[in-house]
């Protein structure tokens, strides 16, 4: 493998490593953190930007070979599978039956499960299904010093010891290497239709709140400003209201009637609906979370209620236009996310107008995270935002799991 | 603890709290030394704080006079989770129970420890918005305690445990100190593991809960079947059939009769086993998912269908479901209830290798239980006063724990592992595993002055397996 695929920052890895099973990545990491050099995780590569360059960098463990299905009983609606599994995979085997897990990843066919779950990733279905992480039943790791260690199990309600699934999952691969992990899945609903309406001018504020007010709720509703290149509609004035209805067919033909007088109310004139290709149309819209345009421009979450998005983004607004950069944003109605996608037209320019950038949006937008940026740029930028109050409790826990800092050291909030 | 050094602390915390905030004497200590489990030695002193601040002095005080704390709320917990086994103080957060915020508008409320259960919902309820955990206990039972043991209910089915709902905590920790946090901070999941610890890495403060949606429609429904077995294998067929219900929910002929005795609500006593299925949403899915269900129920052998034509019927259902336990109470000297989880198509072999132990021990055997996620609640039927019984009640838990096990489940689906487990749980996990947990534990509280005796086994050695306490839950 070349070495170049996993470069991070200005660093190159001294060793790329491709572990087959878990005892072979408990074993390399034993190695690995015995001998003082730092090993970073990759999956599918396509979260890797995420969190801080690390400060040390000396072997990249590879692990999508760890790729098997080890456990599914459909009727239990459980499965099994290694870290590496990319999430598509995930998304097929189950399909086949009838479930699915909503994991909501840009890029499946790239993304690994171990990846996803380790990103903390968090999509727009959540507020339907929930997060992730709680369809997470169990996981097997191997820690820093090599020891494998399991926490729940394949039953869908536990409470059997501590929950150190929930500690893995969003910590960037900083704590322990995910081996496998075990989810609870649900029926896959019979019906998708993605709901795709321009906005015209002075409609958005009356959108939302109209889509709020749906007795019917959608799966995901979120108001796309500019991502042509994943959207496929025009956007109007006030962006494009992308809407996914999951369900039964009545249940979903019955929001779409009320859905359509919603907007007709908020003086939304055309929806488009998508129905044999809604699956595929809502995952261009999960890419666009974290597609780039090439070195010229870097991509933010803001987390944040439904009720506040609109000063969120007219924050990233005003500090765009102050260093000259173009804004595209995604507005989740039901999650209150804000993804911000900044951009300079020319590369040469992208640089010192980000830099700029990242440092004034430190007041107006403390809390937002940076999901993407060009390699070489992520170095000099605020990829976590302001620090949470147990960060203190952070550095301990780290110190617990991983004392010789052998797990992507300076990866993670705080420079953990 | 010697009389002075006991003096002297309960001087401090009263000093702290104000004399209506501490007790110490041995008839109002009397009330602290007990769970829904079972009783151990008296407390130096409860104390009774008003706010995080009192709860952090207290922390602080007992921490100076290395005095344990264990945690409280109303004292519902089934595995002496509460239970102050080696003394120390005991801290209850029963007057911490106001309602801080209820935001309609992004379904969020903001509560202290105390709050009950129910209570919250009710509050909600105007807004068109409940409450999703229900454990059997909602009626008396705390938020802070239903969220330190990640309880669940009948409804964790459809909506998860307390985990999937608590989305920001605050918490004192072992130096005292206030911390609020969020599952959206940057960084590692705090929340949750704080969740389900059982009180053993800090104490809940505060609570931020997400709130749902009101169901539009709701229908339950009664089945009833010739034994618990083929009731098990009716929801086995709901489950993987993927019908969307919002509670499965299984009493056999012992329970029925018990809470039929009591409540009056309807249910067939003849039946070996009735099952109570809930489905809610949009009207048009819930008639049809409950066709759909009663055609399943009818293929695995059904003597009876039954639908709640109102709200009244419907709630009188519940309640009667939800006071199982305390109903079979009124008729059994005592019982022992066990929380094991299997994965859900084991349910029928696991009821019936729970039957068979009990058989074996010679004790009657009542099944109440969560079948949608496979979680058995065996009530073992003893005499507290007949040794004979009370060796076979101990001896028949630890058989049926292993036969779960054994089926690819575990010890605990929702009670907690608590004081009563605690022996048990090497059986699930190795001697790693549990070091691992013992990572986490150690981040939060080195010197273990939190719940002591709770979850990790006694032994020095991990991977160690002794016979569980024998003193157990009297009706």
């Amino acid at each position: 493998m070349s070495a170049k695929l996993y470069a991070l920052g200005t660093h190159l890895p001294g060793d790329v490593e491709t572990p087959a099973t878990l005892a072979e990545l408990a074993a390399l990491l034993r190695a690995c953190n015995e001998t003082g050099r730092a090993a970073v995780l990759f999956g599918g590569r396509t979260l890797q930007g995420l969190g801080a360059v690390p400060k040390r960098y000396d072997v990249a463990i590879d692990c999508t070979r760890l790729d098997r299905v080890i456990e599914h009983e459909p009727r239990d609606l459980t499965i099994a599978l290694e870290a590496g599994c990319r999430v598509a995979t995930l998304d097929a085997v189950l399909a086949a039956c009838g479930q699915f897990v909503p994991l909501d990843a840009p890029r499946a066919a790239a993304a690994t499960i171990g990846g996803t779950l380790a990103s903390g990733w968090l999509g727009p279905r959540r507020a339907t299904y929930g997060r992730a992480r709680d369809f997470v039943i169990g996981t097997i790791v191997a820690l820093a010093d090599g020891t494998i260690a399991k926490a729940g199990g394949m039953v869908v309600k536990n409470v059997t010891g501590y929950d150190l699934s929930k500690l893995y999952v969003g910590s960037l691969g900083t704590l322990a290497a995910i081996g496998q992990a075990n989810f609870k899945t649900l029926p896959l609903p019979s019906v998708r239709r993605l709901a795709v309406a321009p906005l015209p001018e002075g409609s958005r504020a009356r959108t939302t709140a109209n889509i709020a007010a749906l007795a019917t709720e959608p799966a995901a509703a979120l108001i796309v400003t500019g991502f042509a290149k994943e959207i496929d509609a025009p956007s109007g004035v006030d962006g494009c209201l992308v809407l996914l209805l999951e369900g039964s067919e009545r249940t979903v033909d019955a929001a779409t009637r009320e859905l359509r007088s919603a907007l007709g109310a908020a003086g939304v004139p055309q929806t488009r609906l998508i129905d044999r290709e809604a699956g595929f149309a809502f995952a261009r819209v999960l890419d666009a979370y974290v597609e780039t345009l090439g070195s010229r421009s870097m991509t933010y979450r803001s987390l944040g209620l439904p009720s506040d998005t609109t000063p969120r983004i007219d924050a990233f607004a005003r500090v765009a236009r102050a260093n000259r950069l173009t804004l595209e944003t995604i507005e989740d109605v039901r999650t209150g996310d804000v993804i911000a996608r900044l951009s300079a037209r020319l590369v040469a320019d992208f640089a010192t107008r980000a830099k700029l950038f990242d440092g004034e949006r430190r007041t107006a937008l403390a809390e937002a995270r940076i999901l993407v940026a060009p390699e070489k740029l992520r170095a000099g930028l605020d990829a976590w935002g302001a620090p949470a109050a147990s960060l203190p409790l952070m550095r301990t826990l780290k110190s617990r799991f991983d004392p010789n800092g052998t797990l992507a050291p300076g990866r993670y909030v705080g420079g953990i | 603890m010697l009389t002075v050094a006991a003096d002297r602390l309960r001087d401090e915390l009263t000093l702290a709290l104000g004399p209506g905030g501490v007790l110490t004497a041995p008839e109002d200590l009397a009330a602290y030394a007990f769970d829904a489990y079972s009783d151990a030695r008296l407390p130096v002193a409860a104390a009774l704080p008003r706010d995080a601040h009192e709860v952090a002095a207290v922390v602080r005080i007992a921490r100076a006079h290395g005095e344990p704390i264990v945690a409280r709320g109303a004292g519902t917990g089934l595995c002496g989770g509460a239970v102050p086994v080696t003394g120390g103080v005991v801290l209850s957060l029963a007057r911490m129970n106001r309602i801080l915020s209820l935001d309609a508008r992004n379904r969020i409320a903001r509560v202290q420890p105390g709050v009950i259960n129910l209570d919250l919902s009710r509050a909600a309820a105007p807004d068109g918005l409940f409450f999703g955990p229900d454990p059997s206990s909602q009626r008396i039972s705390m938020l802070g305690g239903n969220a330190a043991t990640n309880a669940g209910g009948p409804h964790a089915f459809a909506y998860g445990s307390m985990s999937a709902h608590v989305i920001g905590l605050e918490f004192v920790d072992e130096a005292g100190d206030i911390t609020w946090v969020t599952i959206d901070d940057a960084g590692y999941d705090i929340t949750g593991v704080l969740v389900g610890s059982e009180g053993t890495l800090g104490i809940l403060t505060a609570l931020e809960l997400r709130l749902l949606r009101t169901p539009r429609a709701v229908r339950v429904c009664v089945a009833a079947f010739d034994g618990v077995e083929a009731a098990s294998e009716c929801v086995s067929s709901i489950v993987a059939a993927g019908i969307a219900a919002t509670a499965l929910e299984i009493m056999d002929r012992t329970i029925v009769r018990a809470v039929e005795a009591h409540y009056r609500a309807g249910y067939p006593q003849e039946a070996g086993a009735v099952l109570l299925v809930e489905v809610a949403g949009e009207s048009p899915d819930v008639e049809a998912s409950e066709r759909a269900i009663a055609a399943l129920a009818r293929d695995c052998g059904t003597l009876a269908w039954r639908s709640a034509s109102s709200a009244r019927e419907r709630e009188a259902l519940w309640a009667a479901r939800k006071g199982a336990a305390g109903a079979l109470g009124r008729i059994a000297p005592n019982y022992y209830i066990q929380d094991a989880t299997v994965p859900r198509t084991r349910l029928p072999q696991a009821i019936a290798r729970v039957e068979a132990i009990a058989r074996e021990h010679r004790l009657p055997v009542g099944n109440v239980f969560h079948a949608g996620d496979g979680n058995l609640h065996p009530l073992l039927i003893f005499d507290r006063r007949e040794q004979r019984q009370l060796d076979a009640v101990v001896a028949a838990g630890h058989d049926i724990l292993a036969a779960c096990i054994d089926l690819g489940g575990t010890i605990s689906g929702e009670h907690g592992i608590g004081y009563e487990k605690r022996e048990t749980l090497p059986l699930v996990f190795s001697a790693d595993d549990i070091a691992t947990m013992e990572r986490l534990r150690g981040a939060f509280d080195p010197a273990r002055g939190f719940n002591p005796d709770k979850i990790f086994p006694s032994g020095a050695v991990c991977g160690e397996v002794r016979t569980p306490s024998p003193t157990l839950s009297h009706a």
